[in-house]
């Protein structure tokens, strides 16, 4: 069985410092993640999570700012209703609340990010992976 | 003949039986009737307000689902079950998950749309004071009542919005419609010592003799309430005192719609008006009550 | 096609310790469009830019990769160092492959294959980035400052003082504000209006500050550095450069309405002087209050003033409206009292003689109603018994204010010694909760207070006021001691909230910068921002911002002037470039993004039908590019093709 793939969107001023931190605290999770760096959770358009789904990844995290803290007073209100809207449409297409996670991970919370990141890559281990959807239906 | 459900609550039908038959008659007396609910049962008595507790909300939760298969608003008498009802109507609407908790263990749901109103909003709203001016037909010629609200029926504001918490005037207006001429004295809306008669008889004594002292100061020939626990907290901690300083008088404590339904020209035996307190209410207006009263 | 450099940093063992350096530099120098891929042992070191900086102008390339440390560590020194060989700075990209990878994987294996990957997404982002110079607008180099008390006086003296224009609008006839209706100040207790008149007359005679009376905000157009105000001035009917406050037309107006300045315990006339200090130093018609002017029903005004030969008044006067153009603009809006006739228990409004602390303030005042003396409103007698009621209306969520005005522990302690230094055979209560006295000499103050004039504290809270055979009583509780308590008083004084001043919320919404939920002006931050709005160029000062005292206010005030001139410093103002752009084709006007920025910087083009961006305010956030129904909007430098692309190259 393969290895669960996350693809994790952090925002700059919270989440992908939080993860940093992590590195500079040596603290310790699998290699499963690769991550992309945004000024805001806002700017996550829910597409992207279909496009990286599409891609197949086993899963996908959106970290942003606490509310009330967010860098741009209220991107992460929006990427909340977001991904609210896309949590139901994954339902309906079948997709587990397991691929798709969003979590609020200040700068100072490095643990919470490992923890985040090693609770995700065990549940995903639990189901089949994503098969990338291009090796049937390649339109680009 | 306007109609309203009615919850007469425990009190009501045994020690406070001349609270409810006051009530009907002078509602009669006003071309309402309030109509007793099917099945309803004992509210709990302020103990469902007091612990955030699922079970002790069962029981209301029981009779605000029972009255609304029959209607969208009930009318309570009693300031104690008027505060359970009103508010835990008003959690059902808040707290959801206790809600449901409740919905599941009792065998009626409910599931919101009964308005809960105290008879005195009736009056107010519904009726007028205006129109229970016009429909007075034995003035009570200035007689100085001291209104007694006590805590249940205005707090907490948030919840019962029945009038200004510090100083209302719903009562004063109504008995002010009747021909009275209501006192205005400080301890009016100050607690009477509720169920502390039971546990904490001095306390209780304390905080009565308190409002009775600054009615009495104030002018008050008698005091109207619209509870029978504050009813009976006023005229037993006066008991004692009487004891005490033998030879004054006591100030008698009736309900208000005792007054309502004399002025109303229901007779003084309808209302269950004893001696004592029709002697007070009467003064020199033996006649007038005498020769106008309906049977 | 870019000819694009990577650059692999060992960071000592930092990251060659866990990513096999060598195999990442090779697998680089195979990747399309990858002209040369090298390592070094600390890229920030400076042989380390040297590389780079090299590599760039002998290999001609278009965009480098900088894989190391995270780039909030080097981002900048790298960016600046690809613009030191020529390229622009959006032509360098940071792979974090130390943070996010060398420091948190021990399998060397599987750490060199991330380190991989994380190279081909900064190639891939780096192939896209646009070559952006900061976007640069003129700065006006003038400030508007709205509300004239101490916070507006203060931060309009230091940006004139700084050579810079400032236009002083205040809404009543003088500045001066709350600080101007003070008797004394604490701790000092300075006589307040004898600290705040020089102070006035220092911004009355500033060439730099021009005072705009009976004026306010209008409306507010443009952006941080370019505003474009109007100011609405009521009719000027009393000339300010003529008026020599004889005060003979005071003597002849029939008409007489509540004084404003001394909390409605006096009368004014319709023509009248704001206070004996008033700057700027002139009389003011208040229409409202007038008998009539359009048409003129009275005029006797006019007729007095003209008999002197002095012919100030012209009642014919018209409201104006002045045009202004400035870079900044400062609010100092201030504060009101909470309407304590809500306070129903206290019953203010009923009695006369409960008031409000600044009744009481005005009536401590020597030039206020009763020249100093402390009276009873009812009778006018001189009061023996005061209590005086702490967090009336405040700290109570459920029925007034929740939060704290934080000045009132400190004025009642001074407004009790005070009556007991007026009235020496008097005794005054406090009720209170807590005692808040944190500032400098605070705490010394209240406890001097209490223990020189024998002042009573009762920790408890009043539950009602009522009268008494024309006395006062107070029934109150007194936990320390468990119970209750009952005070014959003669004056109760309520220390009520503080609230933000009528028209904030209006100028709030003109001036774009948001309120919080009580109505104070919301700060951009609130620990580290307290002296801005979110809405670049708008900056806070004094209660209007939250309630504080006057050293603190001070403070604010010149704090907010110090932002305030960082902006007018240069005549020209860098924003970072990373902004929203607009595909005018493909929007269809549908507004949503408009709704969606925090920062206003999104409108409707009425005449277009198509959405702008205003790049001054534009903070780069992109959340109106994820809301675009159309895909008009794209965020520069991280469109969603660049993301696209970082998602496609993250997969192993």
């Amino acid at each position: 069985m393969s290895e669960p793939r996350i693809l994790a969107f952090l925002c700059k001023w919270c989440a992908y410092a939080g993860a940093d931190l992590a590195g500079t605290t040596r603290k310790h999770y699998d290699p499963n993640l690769i991550s992309i760096r945004v000024t805001c959770s806002g700017r996550i358009d829910p597409s992207f999570v279909l496009k990286a789904l599409e891609e197949g990844y086993d899963g996908i995290l959106i970290a942003g700012c606490h509310p009330g803290t967010c860098h741009y007073i209220n991107g992460n209100y929006k990427a909340l209703r977001r991904f609210t809207l896309l949590r139901k449409l994954l339902k309906q297409i079948g997709i587990p609340d397991e691929r798709v996670r969003l979590e609020w991970i200040s700068a100072s919370e490095s643990d919470k990010f490992v923890t985040v990141v090693n609770d995700m890559i065990e549940k995903l281990r639990k189901l089949e992976p994503m098969a990338p959807v291009q090796q049937l239906t390649r339109t680009r | 003949m306007q109609s309203y459900l009615y919850f007469p609550g425990c009190s009501l039908r045994t020690v406070a039986r001349d609270f409810e038959d006051s009530a009907l008659a002078s509602a009669r007396a006003l071309g309402l009737e309030l109509k007793e609910m099917q099945g309803w049962l004992c509210c709990g008595a302020v103990f469902p307000n007091v612990a955030d507790n699922v079970m002790t909300n069962a029981g209301p939760n029981r009779i605000l689902a029972r009255a609304r298969a029959e209607s969208d608003t009930l009318v309570t008498l009693c300031a104690g079950c008027h505060n359970v009802l009103k508010r835990a109507n008003i959690q059902a609407g808040r707290n959801l998950i206790k809600q449901e908790q409740i919905n599941e263990f009792n065998e009626e749901e409910y599931k919101g749309g009964l308005g809960v109103l105290h008879f005195l909003e009736v009056l107010r709203d519904r009726v007028g004071f205006s129109v229970i001016k016009e429909a007075t037909r034995v003035p009570l010629q200035d007689l100085p009542v001291g209104a007694y609200y006590g805590c249940l029926l205005l707090r907490p504001f948030e919840e019962m919005k029945l009038d200004d918490p510090h100083r209302p005037s719903v009562l004063e207006d109504l008995l002010a419609s009747i021909g009275c001429s209501p006192v205005d004295y400080p301890s009016r809306t100050e607690c009477c010592g509720s169920f502390l008669g039971v546990g904490a008889p001095d306390a209780m004594i304390l905080l009565s003799r308190n409002v009775v002292q600054s009615a009495r100061s104030y002018g008050a020939k008698l005091l109207a309430v619209s509870c029978p626990l504050c009813k009976y907290n006023l005229e037993t901690s006066q008991k004692q005192d009487l004891a005490a300083s033998s030879g004054s008088q006591p100030l008698p404590v009736v309900y208000f719609t005792q007054l309502l339904g004399l002025a109303l020209g229901v007779s003084p035996q309808d209302l269950r008006l004893s001696q004592a307190q029709l002697e007070t209410i009467r003064g020199d207006m033996r006649n007038t009550i005498e020769s106008v009263s309906r049977p | 096609m870019k000819r694009v450099g990577v650059f692999v940093c060992h960071c000592g063992l930092n990251i060659a310790g866990t990513v096999n350096v060598k195999e990442v530099t090779d697998l680089a120098s195979k990747t399309p469009d990858v002209v040369i891929a090298a390592d070094h042992r600390y890229l920030c070191s400076e042989p380390g830019q040297a590389l780079i900086k090299d590599s760039i102008k002998q290999h001609r390339l278009d965009a480098v990769v900088i894989a190391a440390c995270s780039p909030a560590m080097h981002e900048v020194t790298f960016r600046n160092a690809a613009r030191a060989a020529g390229l622009n700075r959006h032509q360098c990209e940071i792979a974090n492959i130390r943070e996010q990878c060398s420091w948190v994987h021990d399998n060397i294996e599987k750490a060199t294959e991330k380190a991989n990957v994380i190279i081909r997404q900064s190639i891939e982002k780096v192939s896209l980035n646009e070559p952006l110079d900061p976007i640069t607008v003129p700065v006006t180099r003038r400030a508007l400052v709205v509300g004239g008390g101490i916070a507006g006086i203060r931060a309009a003296l230091d940006v004139a003082n700084s050579g810079h224009q400032v236009y002083l609008v205040e809404k009543t006839g003088s500045i001066g504000g709350r600080m101007a209706q003070l008797s004394e100040t604490f701790p000092t207790l300075d006589c307040s209006i004898c600290i705040l008149g020089p102070l006035m007359v220092e911004a009355y005679r500033n060439p730099n500050i021009k005072i705009l009376r009976l004026s306010e905000v209008e409306d507010v157009k443009g952006f941080v550095g370019n505003f474009k105000v109007k100011v609405r001035q009521q009719p000027i009917y009393v000339k300010e450069t003529e008026c020599n406050s004889c005060g003979e037309c005071v003597k002849v107006c029939p008409a007489e309405v509540p004084n404003e300045f001394d909390s409605g315990l006096t009368w004014r006339k319709a023509i009248y002087i704001p206070f004996a200090q008033a700057v700027p130093p002139a009389y003011v018609l208040d229409a409202k209050s007038c008998l009539g002017l359009l048409p003129q029903a009275c005029g006797e005004c006019k007729k007095a003033c003209d008999k002197l030969g002095m012919s100030c008044i012209n009642l014919d006067a018209r409201p104006e409206t002045h045009e202004l153009e400035v870079g900044a603009i400062i609010s100092a809006t201030g504060y009101e009292l909470y309407d304590a006739t809500r306070l129903t228990e206290y019953g203010y409004g009923i009695y006369p003689d409960v008031m409000t602390s600044l009744e009481f303030e005005r009536m401590l005042s020597a030039s206020g109603p009763t020249s100093g003396v402390i009276r009873r409103p009812s009778d006018g007698r001189i009061p023996k018994e005061v209590v005086f009621i702490q967090c009336a209306g405040q700290r109570e969520p459920e029925t007034a204010l929740a939060y704290c005005s934080k000045i009132c522990c400190m004025y009642t302690a001074r407004h009790a010694m005070l009556f007991h230094h007026k009235v020496p055979d008097g005794q005054a209560y406090v009720f209170y909760m807590d005692i808040r006295a944190g500032g400098k000499g605070y705490e010394e103050f209240v406890k001097r207070c209490q223990e020189e004039r024998g002042l009573l504290y009762l920790r408890g809270r009043v539950a009602k006021v009522y009268e008494d055979s024309n006395r006062l009583v107070v029934k109150g509780v007194d936990t320390l001691s468990g119970k209750t308590v009952e005070i014959n008083a003669d004056v109760v004084v309520l220390a009520v909230g503080m609230v933000p001043s009528q028209g904030s919320r209006e100028l709030a919404n003109i001036l774009k910068a948001s309120v919080d939920e009580n109505g104070f002006f919301a700060e951009a931050h609130p620990k580290l921002r307290p002296l801005e709005s979110a809405t670049a160029g708008i900056f806070l000062a004094g209660a209007g911002q939250a309630p504080k005292d006057i050293p603190d206010t001070v403070a604010q005030a010149s704090g907010a002037a110090s932002k305030a001139l960082n902006l007018l410093s240069s005549p020209t103002l860098e924003r970072e470039p990373t902004v929203a752009q607009i595909v005018n084709e493909l929007c269809s006007g549908c507004g949503i993004c408009v709704s969606a920025c925090p920062f206003e910087a999104l409108s409707l083009n009425r005449e277009r039908k198509i959405a702008e961006v205003a790049e001054a305010l534009c903070e780069g956030c992109g959340t109106c590019v994820a809301s675009c129904p159309s895909g008009a909007l794209s965020l520069r430098n991280l469109t969603d093709t660049q993301i696209v692309a970082m998602i496609r190259a993250g997969r192993y």
